[in-house]
């Protein structure tokens, strides 16, 4: 069986759809079939451009291939007989996020077309799938109320959980995944200040020199250099894991994320608690308060009290780890269940 | 530099036209750039050709790339304000077998139609670049005379020629690459019969096409020569294929009508050996001049035989036009510093 992976690629951008891209075809090999990814160039600027990006996807055709599974708009409407959507998001910006006002599509008769025109070849994409799976149940409820359209959720695994075996807390607490003002890992700087004699580890790389350089200069500010750690880059996977394995918990405070996040797997596969917040999204979904990590304001007060909790009781922290490993093994995510489902 | 190499692909197909996509990434990251590789999907099918150009024309590049190098057709298509192109061949049907039994237009007014739109595509995608390289004079010629556009030859390197050393000369003609009917490995299987020496051929590579495997070894079997031809009938690893070539007599290379010289005579010549070719092999005589860096003979067994014989006898020619064979590599140009110094230029 051959199985082509279609996705979109923004040039030099490599991101967690790409890591997931990536490892799908990995893990398909392994599964004993022919794998392989294309990746068509996306612009979205300015809105306009919209409509050529799915002239293309629409025009462009395939050969010598069984299925098709397409993970992004417009890569999904490529023309193919035997497709799979694994839907890890829609062109947010024609949806909820135009809603609430954060589009890059005007609020104007033209942005209307345009949104009709991506809501339409979007209709016909879906029409034509033989399934549609998504990544989280947030990206389903958003296909079904402005799509009218069912999906199976088909929540993305670990890639590597070997690495995340777990150990001995280490007295700090991790704060991990992309820096930039999304994630607020600026939130966790300025709490440590609320926090006194929390260590505090950022590592994880910054999407732009300066989401790095506002670390810097809000933990001179609060006078908090002494307990900060700043490891600014992409980690090896090795070395990654073991700063979460000796972790005594992980700080993940995305803004609306639609997913678990890798970040909350890891820390959970390790058996560390979560520290997240009340608007963090489909975090939520698995990081319950005082169950299974803590969830806070999104302030540095509540987070700073947070995470002086956690230090205070190292034994509650590993307790709500070990329930977070358990809320994460109930939903058995695992690469060969998931290729299972992709090609069934 | 930012640079987007951009090229068609069908998915699940491998051959030379990834490897050069692959190799020149490699070497330009190698060199401290930032290169992004990009296969479009692409199919032949008829109909389908035009609205296809018009996609991957209509594809944005601008933001990303300082340049963008295109290579498999209809690559070129992109545009980009310093786009080079590294042409490897046309939509043949369309140009040089145009007419012949291998087009399967038909030469009615809708084909000559969608001909002359393909070719007036062509030329504007071709004319607004920035530089027009080709892989090989055969299809510079082309671009000239279809096109009527200049372009310059540059060579394409194998990957890493370092890994080809020189050993004694042996006795095995190698070769390797796929195992198919245009490949004509069958012509030196017969040659093998023609031999009065104890010259021996060993055949290296995958085939698609089991059937053409089965009757060269039936040939081989039926010419009473098969202990003295030598399969390999499978993915020949680049550590391997140097070793052999490292202790042959010579390489034999004699595929019908090439554009290109072919990377099994640039990996034998960076071993120090010579090629064995026929005179309707194409442009592999862009690289092998008789009795310089090989042997061009007459397509025929018997010629091919006597060839085998001459160099299994003649050790010292051997290594005369396999010397030669390795400074003509460099007196082309044929590496990699040559090669991006050209693209970026």
């Amino acid at each position: 069986m051959k199985v082509l992976v279609l996705s979109t690629m923004v040039p030099f951008v490599h991101g967690g759809a790409e890591e997931l891209c990536d490892h799908l075809v990995g893990n398909l090999r392994l599964a004993g079939v022919d794998a392989e990814a294309f990746r068509i160039p996306f612009t979205w600027n300015p809105a306009d451009r919209l409509i050529d990006e799915m002239v293309i996807a629409r025009t462009l055709r395939l050969d010598n291939v069984d299925r098709v599974i397409a993970l992004k708009f417009p890569a999904y409407m490529v023309p193919w007989h035997d497709k799979v959507l694994w839907l890890l998001h829609q062109y947010r910006q024609a949806y909820d996020l135009r809603d609430a006002g954060q589009s890059n599509i005007a609020d104007d008769a033209r942005g209307d077309q345009i949104v009709a025109a991506i809501r339409t070849g979007d209709m016909l994409a879906f029409g034509e799938a033989k399934r549609i799976f998504t990544n989280a149940p947030i990206t389903a409820r958003r296909l079904r109320h402005y799509n009218a359209v069912d999906s199976t959720v088909l929540r993305p695994p670990l890639n590597d959980p070997e690495l995340f075996g777990g150990g001995e807390a280490e007295g700090y607490v991790l704060a991990t995944g992309r820096i930039n003002a999304a994630k607020r890992q600026y939130l966790l700087v300025e709490a440590l200040r609320h926090a006194p004699g929390i260590r505090l580890v950022v590592a994880g790389p910054p999407d732009t020199p300066e989401d790095g350089e506002r670390l810097r200069r809000l933990a001179v500010i609060a006078g908090v250099e002494d307990r900060l750690t700043l490891d600014l880059r992409f980690l090896p996977r090795g070395d990654f894991a073991r700063l979460v394995n000796g972790a005594l918990a992980v700080a993940y405070l995305p803004f609306d994320e639609d997913s678990f996040g890798y970040c909350t797997m890891e820390a959970f596969q390790a058996g560390k608690p979560v520290l997240t917040t009340v608007d963090s999204g489909g975090v939520l979904d698995i990081v319950r308060d005082s169950e299974t990590g803590l969830v806070a304001t999104p302030d540095p007060e509540a987070l700073g009290a947070a995470l002086a909790a956690l230090a205070d009781q190292p034994e509650r922290a590993g307790r709500l780890g070990r329930s977070g490993r358990e809320a994460l093994g109930v939903h058995q995510l695992t690469w060969p269940a998931t290729i299972g489902k992709l090609l069934s | 530099m930012k640079i987007g190499i951009i090229s068609s692909g069908v998915p699940f197909v491998q051959g030379g036209y990834r490897f050069i996509v692959d190799w020149l990434r490699e070497k330009l990251v190698e060199r401290g750039h930032a290169a992004e590789i990009v296969y479009i999907p692409y199919t032949d099918e008829l109909d389908l050709i035009l609205p296809q150009m018009a996609a991957f024309r209509l594809i944005k590049l601008d933001d990303y790339f300082e340049r963008v190098i295109t290579l498999r057709p209809p690559a070129h298509m992109v545009r980009h304000p310093r786009k080079v192109v590294w042409f490897i061949h046309h939509l043949r049907m369309f140009y040089d077998l145009w007419g012949t039994q291998y087009c399967p237009v038909p030469d009615d007014a809708p084909g000559r139609a969608l001909r002359a739109a393909i070719i007036a595509a062509d030329n504007a995608a071709l004319g607004e670049a920035h530089r027009v390289f080709t892989n090989s004079r055969v299809v510079g010629d082309r671009i000239r005379h279809f096109n009527g556009l200049d372009s310059e030859i540059l060579y394409p390197p194998v990957l890493r020629p370092e890994i080809y050393q020189a050993g004694e000369y042996g006795a095995e003609i190698v070769s390797v690459c796929r195992m198919e009917h245009h490949k004509r490995q069958l012509l030196l299987v017969e040659a093998m019969a023609h031999t009065k020496t104890q010259v021996q051929l060993r055949l290296c590579g995958t085939s698609m096409n089991p059937a053409y495997v089965d009757e060269l070894r039936a040939a081989a079997a039926s010419l009473v020569v098969a202990d003295r031809v030598i399969f390999e009938n499978r993915w020949i690893s680049e550590a391997e294929k140097a070793d052999r070539l490292s202790r042959a007599l010579a390489s034999a290379y004699v595929p019908y009508d090439e554009d290109s010289y072919g990377y099994p005579t640039i990996e034998a010549a960076h071993a120090g050996r010579c090629t064995v070719t026929v005179t309707d092999s194409g442009g592999v005589a862009e690289f092998v001049m008789d009795d310089v860096t090989g042997i061009v003979t007459a397509p025929e067994s018997a010629a091919l035989g006597a060839a085998f014989d001459r160099l299994y006898t003649d050790r010292r020619l051997a290594r005369r036009l396999g010397e030669a064979a390795a400074e003509q590599v460099a007196t082309l140009g044929i590496d990699w510093d040559t090669v991006v110094a050209k693209l970026l230029g």
